[in-house]
């Protein structure tokens, strides 16, 4: 049975300025044609609307399926209320990383050092089909210097500096 | 035309052979493209959409403004790129506060972008700007007598109005269009239209269950269809189709359906070397690429000419 006593009435506010998850109405459209609704534990992203709407914020913090989705959006399109269930599966995560900075994608501090989330400038296979070794940011000090002073000025990176720590 | 040529991360990294068959297949049929230099990550759904808005339009606004200062649209092969790009721009449109609070910070970077640069997915350009004439008459070798099916980008589909330039969204048809247009059969098959499961965290986090689902629709193909090839438009559903067809041979059955970007497939009816354009796969695809040397131009296409 579910716990209500401890709920947090304003979750769904601290997950998502947007009032627009009020409006579902639990048809599972989101869930039909979702490739991550076959994962063992499934995203089942109307229970994460009925999570946030109710306060489940205990629940919400362990629940490791909102990062399953495979962003193709379909649900998006599909669904009837205008839920906007990939914004929200979204909001979930950016929730989750503010609560708990364990849940920050690991590959942020790479795209502050580098710019990319691959080694774009590419090796022996470019030379192989013809192309030039690729100009990444790191071949524009100055610029890479902008692009991190930038990504210093946001939010998520400013409360978590310390993982955002490179030689100049 | 002329466009920002916008990579990405993975194709340069690990697909240049399909960067490549951009690069020559695109001028081939009037297309110009520019380099965009101190681009950055578009950035991926899975790294400042996950879990910072506005970082998410901050560093998609620094590579639109990239393009902008160029007064050139992004053309943008990877779905995810494309999405998040598109996405971005769009909450900018719609967000004057969040759009307020990304030009202080693009500031900071002496960036601005004041949104007259705007992004278009390849298939969107080859379709809507070049056209199948002009597509056609671009060929030196037809894929005649090959029968192929299409894997539609899902980034590029959904949500329709933010991203979308096919109609009906859920019952595309450009990519397949583009591929008959190369003189191949398009065989349909029941789960055509269903994302590759390739993108985020579905493979990474349950990869078992990741391969079932991708195994339905090799199964759906096999079954229904005579394709030769799979062609696709997305990097990551390039690589996914085709890796994931290797950890499902392992099991049982046999998965070996070579698979194909479209620009590859343009570019080896073009005449371009398949050791410049199509020589990076897990799924062997000499197959395809000799069956295409060995064609020339097909009877119509010849006629055509006389």
């Amino acid at each position: 049975m579910l716990k209500l006593a401890g709920a947090n009435k304003g979750l769904w506010r601290d997950v998502w300025k947007s009032g627009d998850l009020l409006y579902c109405f639990n048809c599972s459209t989101c869930i039909s044609g979702c490739p991550a609704s076959e994962a063992d534990p499934p995203l089942l992203i109307r229970n994460l609307v009925r999570m946030v709407v109710l306060g489940l914020e205990d629940d919400l913090l362990e629940e490791d399926t909102p990062w399953l989705c495979v962003t193709c959006s379909r649900c998006e399109e599909m669904c009837p209320q205008d839920v906007k269930p990939f914004e929200l599966v979204l909001a979930i995560r950016r929730w989750q990383c503010r609560e708990d900075e364990t849940r920050l994608p690991p590959v942020l501090p790479e795209l502050y050092e580098r710019g990319y989330t691959q080694a774009v400038e590419g090796g022996e296979m470019r030379k192989a089909v013809g192309l030039e070794k690729l100009a990444n940011l790191s071949e524009f000090p100055d610029l890479l210097k902008k692009f991190r002073a930038m990504l210093m000025e946001i939010e998520i990176v400013k409360q978590n500096d310390y993982m955002f720590q490179v030689a100049e | 035309m002329r466009y920002g040529l916008f990579l990405g991360c993975n194709m340069p990294a690990y697909r240049p052979d399909v960067e490549k068959a951009i690069r020559v297949s695109m001028p081939a049929l009037g297309v110009e493209m520019v380099d965009l230099e101190g681009y950055v990550c578009c950035p991926a759904f899975g790294t400042f959409a996950s879990c910072d808005e506005i970082g998410h339009m901050a560093v998609s606004g620094w590579n639109l403004s990239i393009a902008e200062g160029k007064e050139l649209d992004l053309m943008v092969e990877c779905g995810s790129c494309y999405s998040s790009l598109k996405t971005a721009q769009e909450h900018m449109v719609q967000d004057a506060e969040a759009k307020a609070e990304v030009d202080r910070i693009l500031a900071i970077a002496e960036k601005k972008y004041e949104g007259r640069a705007t992004v278009r997915h390849v298939l969107d350009v080859l379709y809507h700007e070049v056209g199948l004439d002009t597509i056609r008459s671009s060929l030196k070798k037809t894929l005649e007598g090959l029968h192929a099916v299409v894997q539609y980008p899902c980034h590029t589909l959904f949500p329709s109005e933010v991203v979308g330039f096919d109609a009906p969204p859920a019952r595309p048809h450009i990519l397949g269009d583009l591929v008959e247009a190369l003189g191949a059969t398009v065989d349909h098959y029941s789960s055509e239209y269903l994302c590759c499961g390739g993108a985020g965290g579905f493979h990474r986090g349950a990869a078992h269950q990741a391969r079932d689902f991708a195994r339905r629709k090799f199964d759906a193909i096999a079954r229904e269809t005579k394709a030769d090839l799979i062609v696709v438009s997305c990097i990551t559903c390039l690589m996914f189709m085709d890796r994931v067809q290797l950890e499902l041979s392992s099991g049982d059955g046999e998965y070996s359906i070579p698979v194909f970007d479209y620009n590859q497939i343009l570019a080896l009816c073009q005449g371009f070397d398949p050791q410049h354009v199509a020589c990076i796969s897990d799924v062997p695809r000499d197959s395809v690429c000799e069956r295409i040397g060995s064609l020339g131009r097909g009877s119509q296409l010849s006629h055509r000419e006389e």
